[in-house]
Parts: structure tokens; C-alpha cells; sequence
């Protein structure tokens, strides 16, 4: 009787302690997107600093290696990218006007009241629809996808975050598992030890796979004439990261851009077959090669995670679903597979 | 005593300083002044009360454990038969550094003790950054384990010729 007191007192302890850390980093948002995005980097950047090590260099020497690197690549993207970038978001932004466009619009316009006029449309207004998303996509890309990074604080303290985490990560971990009491601690590292071989994995497989895809898109965008090649290229890396729905939305936005920009289907029938190349190039030999073992998730849960992720928490919400669900998976399958050895 | 957890490498020992207790390890004894440094920043130390457990057989194994400070004793089955009683600088249970099957005994402490753990991602930690260490380490241990089974194949041979004059 004594025991199940104790028993649930200690849980009833660890629902308390975890709603309040729970609420604490609720109320600072903006903190802990910081700290998720800058463990994430580092988490990833973890092999190469092992690397600098193997070569006979010190953990803080591979680590201050690597952000020199660092520096190198934002000045070379400062110099030639960034330009290119804001260049292309500010066409973006000053939407389309191009004549044949409008007519094309105008014209579907047309068949659309034609067509439907029994439901009662008289005036849809199309263009000027058109006109006024496209004027707000430039900033929408910006706000949503480049925003976190642009803003003075993050640049500050992500990078701060960064180096501390990578330089000092086995220290943080040691500090962590020392405060585990003697009945867990051989079972969190273990936890451990499959959380790295299998989020650690998944996660480096598709930052990797994502930067290869961009690369991929960008040319073939370049390669067909669409003028906004870079930025689209760009967009298709980053929501790569996001399966199934990531690789549609680059898709899309090159096919709509195509038809806008030239005011036919030919541009827009090239890019969809270069979107489709590249899928096909990413299923068979990148995916297979970068992303080793990743996490066996079925695919309709793949999908709902992402939904709810992208409600709750945005983008970001949309790009940590799957790890994040990853991680909850081990943890239950391995807890529930230990938990007849660890009680009492 | 069983010769897979009786520490077969026992030697006097009055070590009071990690290092110490760490060369005098099998597993580590090849190793420079520099790379047991780095070794002892990997390791975890924990203390353990008398008659708490260290692992319990069945448990998901994932590395081996030196006795720093105090006795351990190694039981196995329901009746928890002694199977080998340990001292300060002995060292078990590092098949789990290579295998993850479950541990097939149990480790108490048998007085209050401190251990040092050394555990497989820091095993793997190690091969991937210092190469050169982690041979020297894997070299070792298979070393060590092949010493472990020739004892006990010597144990088994005698214990065949003592039941053969039995008979």
C-alpha cells in the first residue's frame, strides 16, 4: 500500500514538473524556437565537427573550423546569392504584367462565366485577384520561410546557441544523464543511443536530401527559363524537408510562376516534367543513399503529424512533426518493451 | 565461481586515482597518458547504495562497468546464486560494448560503491573521432573476451574430467 503511494506520488511529481516546464516554455516561444532551430543545426553539424576531431583537431578547434566555414558561406551567399534573392523576391512582389498573361487570365475568366453562369456568376475578377496574390507571395515566401532567419536577434543567438551546443554537446548530455537516478540511467542512455541511430539518422538524411533536391530544382528551373529560378529552387529545398507535401508545393509554384510568366502551358509542361525527373532522381538513388535508416512510419500518420504540426506550431510545427513523432515512437516502443525490467 | 564474471585479470592493486584504475584495465592498459585522459571524460561515475541493484539480468545491456570504490557481486537465476564476487578495479559486464542481448546476470552492490561507466555510444563516439584509440580499444576488448572464453573452456575441460573420475 506504502509502495503505490510512493508510486503515484512520484508520478503525480512528474505531471507537476512537467506541466510547469511545460508552461514556462510556452510562455517563451520565441526562446525555444530559437533553441529548437539552433540544436537542430548543431545536431547536424555534430558529424562534421567528429570529422575536424578525427583529424587530430580539438573539439573547440573543429567547432570555431566549422564557423569560420560558416562565415565563409554567408559572405559568398551575401555577396552573390543574397542580391539575386531580393531580386527575385522584388519582381515577386511587383506581381505580373505581363500582356499575355492577363489575356490568358482574362480568357479563362470568360469560359468560367460562360460555363457557370446557371450558379449565378456574373464577375469573378480574376486577374485582379490574381494580380493581388501574386503582389503578397514575394512577401509571404519572406515573412514565412526566410523571416526566423533574418531577424538581428536570431542571427545573434542562434549562432551563439550553435556553438556552445556543438562545442560543449557531450558535456550538456553527461550533466543530463548524471542527474538520472541508478535504476534509469543505463535505460535513458540506451533511449538515447536509439533516439540518435534513428532521429540522428533521419534527420541529417533529409537536411542532406533537401540541400540536393534545391540544388537539382534550381538548375533544371534555371535550365527551362523561369525567371524566378533561384528563389523557387530555393523554396523547393527548404519544403523538402517536409515529405509528401514539400516536393508538391515547390511543384506547384513553379507550374502557376511558369504560366505566368509566359503566358502558356510549354514552360509550365517543362518545369512539371522536371519536377517529376527530379522526384524519380530523389526516390531511387538520393533518398536511398543519403537517408539510411530512417523512421518506419506509416505514411497516413506521416501525413496527419504533418497537418497537425502545421496547425499548432506553423511551419516550423510542419518541419519537426516527423522527427518529433519519431522520437515520441522509440521512446513509448522502448519504454513499453523495458517496462516489465525497470519497475520496482 | 563462474570464469565468465570472475575477474581472471585480477592483480594487487592500491590505485586512488581514475587513471590508475583505468590502466590497470585490460581493455585500457595500451593506451597513452593522453588517450586514458580522454577516456576518463567519457566516463560516468555513479554511486550505489548496498544491496541496490547495478542491472538486473534480462536488462537491455549497453556497456560495462569498473569498480572505482567498494564490492559488487554478480547473481544469477531466481535463487540468485553467487556467480563471482568483485573488487575495487575489477571490471563486467563488457560483452554489452559489442552485443545488445540482454544481460544474463544480475550486478548488486554488495557494500556502498562507486562505479565508472564506460558505454557503447561512447565506445562508437570514440572510433569516430580518434580512430586510432577506438582499434586500440576494440583490439583489446576482443582480446580480453577471447581471454574470458579460454578460461572457460579450461573451467568446463576440468569440470569434465572431474565428473569423468566420478563416474
Amino acid at each position: 500500500m506504502k509502495e503505490q503511494s510512493n508510486i503515484a506520488l512520484k508520478i503525480l511529481s512528474f505531471i507537476i514538473i512537467v506541466l510547469i516546464a511545460g508552461f514556462f516554455l510556452y510562455s517563451i516561444p520565441t526562446i525555444v524556437k530559437l533553441v529548437i532551430i539552433a540544436a537542430l543545426i548543431a545536431y547536424i553539424l555534430d558529424p562534421l565537427a567528429n570529422l575536424f576531431e578525427s583529424r587530430g583537431m580539438s573539439r573547440t578547434g573543429a567547432t570555431i573550423a566549422i564557423f569560420i566555414g560558416i562565415v565563409c558561406l554567408i559572405v559568398i551567399s551575401y555577396t552573390l546569392i543574397l542580391p539575386l534573392l531580393l531580386n527575385e523576391i522584388k519582381n515577386l512582389k511587383t506581381g505580373f504584367s505581363a500582356e499575355q498573361t492577363i489575356s490568358l487570365v482574362a480568357k479563362l475568366e470568360k469560359v468560367i462565366i460562360s460555363n457557370l453562369s446557371f450558379l449565378g456568376i456574373a464577375e469573378i475578377d480574376l486577374t485582379g485577384k490574381l494580380q493581388e496574390t501574386l503582389s503578397h507571395t514575394g512577401e509571404w515566401i519572406f515573412s514565412h520561410v526566410l523571416d526566423a532567419a533574418s531577424v538581428i536577434t536570431s542571427f545573434i543567438l542562434i549562432p551563439f546557441i550553435v556553438f556552445f551546443l556543438l562545442k560543449d554537446g557531450r558535456e550538456f548530455k553527461k550533466s543530463f544523464i548524471n542527474i538520472v537516478p541508478n535504476r534509469y540511467f543505463e535505460f535513458t542512455l540506451y533511449l538515447f543511443y536509439k533516439l540518435n541511430a534513428q532521429i540522428g539518422n533521419f534527420l541529417r538524411g533529409q537536411f542532406i536530401d533537401a540541400a540536393i533536391v534545391g540544388l537539382m530544382a534550381t538548375l533544371a528551373l534555371w535550365l527551362v527559363g523561369l525567371k524566378y529560378y533561384f528563389l523557387i529552387g530555393l523554396f523547393t529545398g527548404i519544403a523538402n524537408l517536409i515529405p509528401y507535401f514539400g516536393p508538391l508545393t515547390g511543384a506547384v509554384l513553379a507550374t502557376i510562376l511558369s504560366i505566368i510568366q509566359t503566358g502558356g502551358l510549354q514552360m509550365a509542361a517543362y518545369v512539371l516534367l522536371a519536377f517529376v525527373i527530379i522526384k524519380l532522381l530523389d526516390d531511387a538513388i538520393v533518398q536511398p543513399v543519403v537517408v539510411a535508416k530512417s523512421v518506419h512510419m506509416n505514411p497516413l500518420t506521416v501525413l496527419l503529424v504533418i497537418l497537425i504540426g502545421g496547425k499548432w506550431f506553423g511551419i516550423l510545427g510542419m518541419l519537426l512533426s516527423v522527427p518529433v513523432t519519431g522520437f515520441l515512437k522509440v521512446v513509448f516502443h522502448e519504454s513499453i518493451q523495458n517496462y516489465r525490467r525497470y519497475r520496482a | 565461481m563462474s570464469k565468465i564474471w570472475e575477474n581472471i585479470f585480477r592483480k594487487k592493486r592500491n590505485a586512488d586515482s581514475i587513471e590508475e584504475i583505468l590502466v590497470k584495465i585490460p581493455i585500457f592498459q595500451d593506451l597513452t597518458p593522453r588517450e586514458l585522459k580522454t577516456i576518463k571524460s567519457i566516463l560516468y561515475q555513479r554511486e550505489y547504495k548496498t544491496n541496490e541493484f547495478i542491472f538486473k539480468e534480462g536488462d537491455a545491456g549497453l556497456g560495462m562497468y569498473i569498480i572505482f570504490n567498494g564490492k559488487v557481486i554478480i547473481t544469477c537465476g531466481n535463487d540468485k546464486q553467487t556467480l563471482a564476487e568483485l573488487e575495487e578495479g575489477d571490471f563486467f559486464g563488457e560483452l554489452s560494448l559489442l552485443d545488445e542481448s540482454p544481460r544474463s546476470a544480475s550486478a548488486v552492490a554488495k557494500t556502498p560503491c562507486i562505479l565508472l561507466c564506460f558505454f557503447k555510444p561512447e565506445l562508437l563516439d570514440i572510433i569516430e573521432r580518434n580512430p586510432k584509440l577506438g582499434c586500440k580499444i576494440i583490439f583489446k576488448l576482443a582480446w580480453t573476451i577471447g581471454e574470458r572464453l579460454k578460461s572457460t573452456n579450461e573451467q568446463l575441460k576440468a569440470l569434465n574430467c572431474q565428473s569423468r573420475k566420478s563416474e
